[in-house]
């Protein structure tokens, strides 16, 4: 290992660049590593894109046989594959939606930026509450808030998503207090636009509490954990010596130092958020990514399955390199490593 | 910092709270008609007169994947397109006849061969361009298509001589339109209403380019879909809702010549699960359903004056269920097996493809306990491709062999198949205990009940049934390609029209959903050649009463065969807010909207 420049340096633009150009070079096997196993795995699902529509009885062979020549159905796998490549590397081409003869992305687009939306909703609830109500934990260590957040966060935890999501559906149905599912209201087109943001918000708040209660007693213990690893060390000890007071103590000295793991752990939140809201889209009608790839894989849809997983592989892998490179920023010694 | 945006968002959601409810956008009935009417516009039928204004919010399971009507393969999609998209004529849901639609009148001629339509004077797309016959023939141009065949292509080719014959077609002048068929059909009339008329003017660039398929999509701007019917686009949202306006050039009018329809707006809107459907009708979010469950047929029955709707009983489904047994033969080479060899075991071959086997099964089938359990009281029985719903092709006079026990046990002991070793199931003469398994698709919570109520019925008569619930590609390569599997049970949809010549691959041995003997290259057994024979009388005359004589005796060779064991069929009831007129709910799809033209809302504006 070469030794660089000191490490107490703010870290070189051109030090996060290789790395980031690096990291963006190893996604390129990891995708296409990817796109070979969603492929394989579709093939080997029983059925294609036309089964059902053999089910209609008005549906003659020769129909069959025309639209499986169509979408390259009748090609073995391997050369619809290689093809399929061929058309990513050379022009960009991810293929069309056989039901909506549309290029795949367009399909995608919306529910992607919909599915996001639900994701940073949910982070802001998981994020929001998970370190005040952790670094309360922590300072009332064996307290009865820690021990009824503890609780709290264990019970959230064995909940499973799907009756979470049932129940606070049901909450809205019976109190009226929040939409049954849905995106927006019917007529969100004709409100102003801060009435458009309110109608917005007013769906998000019960799929973004299931989504981001999930990850939420986790987050929070941590929290706890890493502010009490860091409330036992010396310099906190001396601060308290300082005669500093208790809040002083906390937030101005320990919090900060002890925020540093969780960056990590932010970033790989965000990317498991998207995979996390796919239950919740289908509870909430929310009309995301979740939906359509469910969607996709029902009628083996191929290329919409392909740029679906692709696309939230996206995500995973942007979310692990968003904490990477946080943490690269925090803590220098990780791009030597 | 953190504090204060955790407020800033907390107040903005409670702001919403109250500011998110509030009625409807499209109050009151401010429609004005502007454009002059045309020389032959359409009476359309009505109950009462309606007034303008409203809406119409529908549930729906999923968002259209295009608004193409000749790409459409799917009810999401062809949902929506049949109200964009209007034909020469269409069918009344009521009557089940024949309507006139953009032909005002039509003629045959050449002993039923030939359709003469006479298109109306001055309708016009949604962008105020005329419909002629051009636009018709450019539709028929791209349904013939040899290199884009769309599925309704076979519908306009028949075997004449051995020979694949396509149906020709022309346009004499701009509204006349003519249609050849090479032999007498008698669903000429409703093959051509499947061709929804497109804009030649619009789409005849994209499809010279070879692009018709990817035309009228979903990301088409809803401004650049050009409609013939009486809604066109006003706003598509994948996954929440499709918004329709009225075509201010529309040809229907009411019987006082005011131009339809009443409606402002009619909305698809989303929600993928039922159980979520119901709570957006409870909670006033959607106007209409057109599928609730049987189980809680009550409960809605019993809210309906309470909460503003009524639960419309619109009869007997139109879908059937029924189970058959798998007598398909190999038809391409295999190992170990030569061509005609059964595909099932020997011995199972042996009981299934035994008529009394199979009609002591159906004996042995107490469809009465089908009726109290899985449905809940709600359905009727039935021993044919149509059920009591359809008034035109019900005959009550065909049955099929119905429960009893002993008479089941009777024929089965005359077959060989008896209990020999006292453990309660029959064996046959080589050994074998007379089980086998019974497919269905697990997703279906109904079929799986009735698969367990027929595992009791069977044991009863010493069969032993086993129920095998499967993802439904699975089943559809299991008996479909492998022909892997003993039984299996399922139902078959209805076509519209729903009509015994718009089920070809169901009838004959050729059929590729023959279900129990599928793509025969001549008939396995003299039974479906008569099928066979009678299906081609059902469908080469345009008299009805022979075409339903031909039907009946069809009907009953397959009841008397127990090529399928008919179970009962399902009541419908949909529930639909009390304050719109004119509603008709029908069976066929799309069992609210198919008259949306003259749906209107008593008290535009207001809620429930």
């Amino acid at each position: 290992m070469e030794l660089r420049r000191p490490v107490r340096q703010a870290p070189g633009a051109e030090e996060l660049r290789t790395y980031l150009l690096r990291r963006l070079l190893q996604t390129i096997p990891l995708l296409l590593g990817i796109s070979a196993l969603t492929f394989v795995l579709l093939q080997l699902a029983p059925g294609d894109f036309l089964a059902t529509m053999a089910e209609n009885p008005q549906v003659s062979p020769a129909a069959l046989e025309a639209m499986r020549h169509r979408f390259g159905l009748d090609q073995p796998w391997w050369a619809q594959y290689l093809l399929y490549l061929k058309n990513v590397f050379l022009h960009l081409d991810f293929g069309e939606s056989f039901s909506r003869h549309q290029p795949v992305f367009t399909v995608l687009r919306t529910g992607l930026a919909n599915t996001l939306l639900l994701a940073c909703a949910a982070a802001v609830v998981t994020w929001a509450l998970a370190i005040p109500l952790g670094v309360v934990a922590a300072v009332r260590q064996y307290g009865w808030p820690d021990r009824a957040l503890s609780f709290l966060a264990f019970f959230s935890l064995s909940v499973p998503e799907v009756l979470s999501g049932l129940l606070l559906l049901w909450l809205a149905a019976s109190t009226g207090w929040f939409p049954v599912g849905g995106m927006r209201h019917l007529d969100h087109d004709l409100f102003g636009p801060l009435q458009r943001l309110g109608d917005t918000l007013r769906h998000l708040v019960l799929p973004a509490l299931t989504v981001g209660l999930i990850p939420l007693a986790g987050r929070m213990r941590q929290m706890r954990s890493s502010l009490l690893d860091v409330l036992r060390l010396d310099y906190v000890t001396t601060a308290r010596a300082k005669g500093l007071s208790e809040s002083q103590v906390v937030v101005g000295h320990a919090l900060r130092n002890a925020l540093n793991p969780m960056i990590t752990l932010f970033g790989f939140t965000l990317g498991s958020l998207v995979s996390g809201s796919f239950v919740a889209e289908t509870i909430f009608s929310w009309p995301g990514l979740g939906s359509l790839t469910l969607e996709a894989l029902n009628t083996q849809d191929q290329y919409l399955v392909m740029g679906s997983v692709l696309m939230a592989s996206l995500v995973l892998i942007a979310g692990n390199l968003v904490a990477d490179v946080l943490l690269a920023v925090a803590d220098p010694r990780i791009r030597h490593a | 910092m953190r504090g204060r945006a955790a407020a800033v968002w907390l107040a903005l959601g409670t702001a919403t709270l109250v500011s998110g409810c509030g009625g409807g956008g499209t109050a009151g009935s401010t429609y004005v008609d502007r454009v002059p009417l045309l020389p032959d516009t359409m009476t359309t039928r009505m109950d009462e007169i309606g007034r303008y204004g409203g809406r119409f919010v529908v549930g729906a399971t999923a968002s259209p994947k295009t608004f193409n009507p000749i790409m459409a393969n799917e009810t999401s999609s062809s949902d929506v397109i049949s109200q964009l998209f209007a034909s020469l004529t269409d069918i009344d849901y009521v009557t089940q006849e024949d309507i006139p639609m953009l032909a005002k009148s039509w003629d045959f001629s050449d002993g039923g061969r030939t359709v003469t339509y006479h298109l109306r004077r001055g309708a016009c797309f949604s962008d105020g361009h005329p419909i002629t016959s051009e636009d018709v023939k450019f539709c028929f141009d791209v349904v013939m298509d040899p290199a884009l065949h769309p599925s309704m292509q076979d519908a306009f080719t028949m075997e004449v001589g051995g020979k694949q014959v396509p149906f020709t077609y022309s346009a004499p002048d701009s509204y006349t339109f003519v249609v050849t068929a090479p032999a007498t059909d008698a669903l000429i009339l409703a093959h051509v209403a499947n061709i929804r008329v497109l804009p030649k003017h619009v789409l005849e660039a994209a499809t010279k380019a070879g692009r018709f398929a990817s035309s009228y999509t979903t990301a088409t701007p809803p401004e650049s879909l050009v409609t013939s019917g009486p809604w066109r686009l006003k706003e598509h949202l994948e996954n929440q809702k499709t918004v329709l306006a009225r075509n201010p050039y529309w040809c229907g009018v009411d019987a006082k010549g005011r131009r339809l329809p009443y409606l402002d707006e009619v909305v698809f809107r989303v929600a993928k699960d039922q159980d979520v459907a119901a709570q957006m009708f409870h909670a006033g979010e959607l106007d209409g359903l057109d599928n609730v469950k049987s189980e809680d047929y009550k409960k809605y029955a019993a809210e309906q004056k309470q909460k503003g709707f009524v639960l419309y009983d619109i009869g007997a489904h139109f879908n059937t269920n029924f189970l058959w047994f798998n007598l398909n033969r190999v038809r391409k080479p295999e190992k170990g097996k030569k061509l005609g060899d059964p595909k099932v075991e020997p011995w199972k071959f042996a009981w299934f493809s035994n008529r009394d086997f199979r009609r002591a099964v159906s004996m042995a089938v107490d469809r009465d306990a089908i009726i109290r359990g899985p449905y809940y009281g709600y359905g009727v029985k039935g021993w044919a491709q149509f059920t009591p719903g359809n008034p035109r092709w019900y005959d009550a006079t065909i049955t099929g062999p119905d429960l009893d026990i002993e008479g089941a046990k009777r024929l089965l002991d005359q077959i060989g198949l008896k209990d020999r070793n006292g453990d309660g199931v029959r064996e046959d003469a080589t050994g074998h205990d007379v089980a086998f398994a019974l497919v269905y698709n697990a997703d279906n919570k109904l079929r799986q009940a009735i698969s367990t109520l027929l595992q009791d019925d069977l044991a009863k008569v010493g069969i032993k049934l086993t129920p095998s619930g499967l993802d439904f590609n699975t089943m559809v390569t299991k008996t479909r390609h492998e022909f892997d599997y003993d039984a299996c049970l399922l139902g078959l949809g209805s076509a519209v029209p729903s009509d015994p010549g718009m089920g070809p691959n169901f009838w004959k041995s050729s059929g590729l959903t023959h279900y129990w003997d599928i793509g025969q290259p001549r008939p396995d057994t003299p039974a479906e050649a008569r099928i066979d024979s009678l299906f081609q009388v059902c469908i080469g005359t345009t008299d009805l009463a022979a075409r339903k004589a031909a039907y009946r005796q069809m009907s009953e060779i397959l009841n008397d065969e127990c090529f399928v064991v008919w179970l009962p069929t399902l009541e419908l009831k949909i529930p639909i807010r009390s304050r719109f007129g004119n509603v008709h709910a029908s069976p066929m799809p799309h069992r609210i909207m198919w008259n949306s033209a003259v749906l209107f809302d008593k008290r535009p504006g207001q809620k429930n």
